[in-house]
């Protein structure tokens, strides 16, 4: 009788199995805000495609971990695999393990560093990270200069966590944008890391405040440092229409900031759509067919003026 | 160590074995390091840490960093008091800066206000019936999810007999994985305006200062206090001399989990949001406050005193480093060599003091 039922569930397993699509999920981070919207994009995705299972893991922001589960997802034959990676200089592993297995593997939302050598059958999916940080960083100069401040205006940088790359990238973009000559007028003061978070924003911008410094813009790497540093200036008593204030990501608490006339500039990623676009990318690579290299999925610029087009 | 207010295990007291009190080390080490902030500050930057130069204000110092140096350390700091008491019982908690993360998504999760600029809350967790709650519903909320996780690492501790190191550390991964499954990851926001209140301007800063003192006085004039140190020094002695060993860990255990519920409530309504990802690495500072301020790993020995002090090295290093604009890439590396500096000084004071006597 057990053996009966061992072998029933083993077929009712291996049916179901046949079946459906199965694509293995490995994510950065499950509690990271931006990745999150990524997910649910995913699994709303998923629930409005027949025959397509998802298995999402969460590696924690651990590099050994997420080769584990993408080995892992390879031994229990999984048809694709997606990978948001935890650090993109350790993805060369993956994509050797995964062309090894002839399993197609999608990368989503960070940049494999083998991007140039990525094997057939696999392929990346995002936005491209340089437009977010430049597109937030000239509105911001257009905007100062709008309030007549190109005589000279000072700014403070929050920065992501230091070994990421959209935080480098941010902050290079924004150093490029303040080197142009139209924008060259703005110095920057000082850049610190608060990494993503708004409370460390909160702190490390009340210690900027303290110095005494006039200052004309902050440029938090994402919304949350932005909202954090515009906390502190609030707290400070620092009029919100003196400074201009821009971010990255355009998170509803971010939208709200900018409904309350605070944030000024932010951007949005559509993560929801990276999400539901590798999905669309693994299954065509299961079907076997052309996929380009690179699939972006573009930023759009936020503004007080367009902000309704973002409020659900 | 021949202090007589924490001397247990039969020590008389002795005058002539009395040193200096620890604390007044660990008060020696924060003037140490703010008067090498001030001599780097007036050679690099032509400041002062701690004194206004620009005419900015009418007392003498400059306040606005005054108050941001203990503001960036007390919600850390208030956890550290639970820390410091779990650590004078020979004990360890690993989880407080997970258990700030989940009690910080539930607490938040009642606290949140139905509309949000004319437009429903578009962060609310449950229905129309649990938005714009009184402020108290979080708050005891917030506590008794802390004190539910210290009850269970209490129990895991004193009953089960489970090394802290491991019970908290599962209590660590549980806690975290209950953070992000509370909202499936999504942050919480946008509280009502009386919770907004909790954590705002110097609020942390009296919350965390008063309970300081309270826990000073609790530490060093009561039963409870002397049995903590008791256990910690010599727990079969403790058990010996007649204290209820395994109900005096619980209770300890339950007030840190308390204090990690507190310090939750007020970060989230400082930040106005709660995030998954809240309070991580907050159990590794507050532990580094404690034995900055000279709390002994091995249990015993060690006060609130000397922790609320080593909080207010933390934040006046960090606040120096941002005086002093130290790149972002070489903070964390001085920060470590600090901390490792501080213990390795106190343990070799220790041993002098040990030889001398």
């Amino acid at each position: 009788m057990k053996k009966f039922l061992m072998t029933a569930g083993l077929t009712a397993l291996l049916a179901t199995g046949a079946m459906a699509q199965q694509i293995g999920v490995s994510v950065a981070r499950f509690d990271d805000n931006g990745l999150t919207v990524m997910r649910n994009g995913m699994t709303a995705h998923e629930a409005s495609l027949d025959g397509v299972s998802l298995q999402i893991e969460d590696a924690t922001d651990d590099v050994a971990k997420q080769l584990d589960q993408i080995n892992n997802f390879i031994a229990s034959g999984v048809d694709a695999i997606i990978v948001n990676a935890v650090d993109t200089n350790a993805t060369e592993a993956m994509s050797n393990a995964a062309a090894a297995a002839n399993v197609p593997l999608v990368y989503v939302n960070r940049q494999p560093i083998n991007m140039d050598t990525l094997p057939d059958g696999q392929a990346f999916v995002a936005s491209n990270e340089i437009e977010s940080g430049t597109l937030a960083a000239f509105r911001m100069c257009q905007d100062l200069r709008a309030q007549g401040k190109s005589g000279g205006a000072k700014a403070y940088m929050l920065m992501g966590q230091l070994s990421n790359q959209a935080a480098v990238q941010r902050s290079k973009d924004f150093h490029d944008v303040i080197g142009m000559d139209m924008c060259n007028f703005i110095t920057l003061i000082d850049e610190q890391t608060a990494n993503w978070s708004r409370d460390e924003a909160q702190d490390l911008m009340t210690n900027w405040i303290s110095s005494g410094e006039p200052f004309d813009a902050v440029f938090g790497n994402n919304d949350e440092m932005a909202i954090g540093a515009i906390q502190a200036m609030k707290a400070a008593g620092i009029s919100m229409d003196d400074v201009v204030v821009g971010g990255v990501d355009a998170t509803s608490d971010a939208l709200v900031s900018m409904q309350a006339g605070e944030m000024d500039v932010t951007v949005f990623q559509d993560l929801a759509g990276q999400g539901a676009g590798s999905i669309d990318t693994a299954i065509a690579l299961i079907n076997g067919e052309e996929v380009d290299k690179t699939v972006f999925i573009p930023f759009k610029l936020v503004t007080p003026e367009n902000i309704g087009d973002f409020l659900q | 160590m021949s202090d007589s207010s924490q001397g247990t295990g039969g020590l008389t007291y002795d005058k002539s074995k009395r040193q200096w009190p620890n604390e007044l080390n660990v008060f020696a080490a924060l003037i140490l390091i703010i008067v090498v902030f001030e001599i780097l500050g007036a050679i690099f930057m032509g400041q002062s840490l701690l004194f206004d130069t620009r005419d900015r204000f009418d007392s003498i110092f400059n306040e606005a960093r005054l108050r941001i140096i203990i503001i960036q350390v007390a919600i850390v700091g208030i956890l550290a008091l639970g820390v410091t008491q779990v650590i004078i019982t020979a004990g360890i908690d690993l989880s407080s800066g997970s258990v700030v993360g989940a009690t910080a998504m539930i607490a938040m999760s009642f606290a949140q206000v139905a509309e949000v600029n004319g437009g429903p809350n578009p962060k609310a967790i449950f229905g129309p019936a649990f938005l714009d709650l009184p402020v108290v519903v979080p708050v005891i909320v917030g506590l008794a999810v802390g004190m539910m996780a210290g009850f269970i690492n209490g129990i895991l501790v004193a009953y089960s007999r489970i090394p802290p190191f491991i019970a908290t550390l599962g209590m660590m991964l549980f806690a975290r994985g209950v953070a992000q499954w509370w909202s499936l990851g999504n942050p919480v926001s946008f509280p009502t305006e009386a919770y907004a209140v909790i954590g705002a301007g110097m609020n942390p800063v009296i919350i965390f200062l008063a309970l300081a003192a309270l826990f000073h006085f609790i530490m060093n004039y009561t039963v409870y206090g002397k049995h903590t140190y008791a256990i910690g020094s010599n727990e079969a002695a403790a058990r010996m001399s007649g204290i209820n060993v395994p109900r005096h860990l619980l209770l300890v255990y339950v007030i840190a989990g308390m204090l990690a519920g507190l310090a939750a409530v007020i970060l989230t309504s400082k930040n106005l949001t709660a995030q998954s990802g809240m309070g991580l690495s907050y159990e590794l500072e507050a532990i580094a406050m404690a034995v900055i301020g000279g709390v002994s790993l091995f249990g015993g020995r060690g006060s609130i005193i000397g922790t609320v002090i080593g909080a207010l090295i933390i934040g006046v290093i960090t606040s120096g480093f941002t005086f002093l604009r130290l790149g972002a890439f070489y903070q964390e590396m001085v920060l470590g060599c600090i901390i490792v500096g501080a213990v390795a000084l106190d343990q070799w004071q220790q041993k002098r003091a040990a030889a001398r006597a």
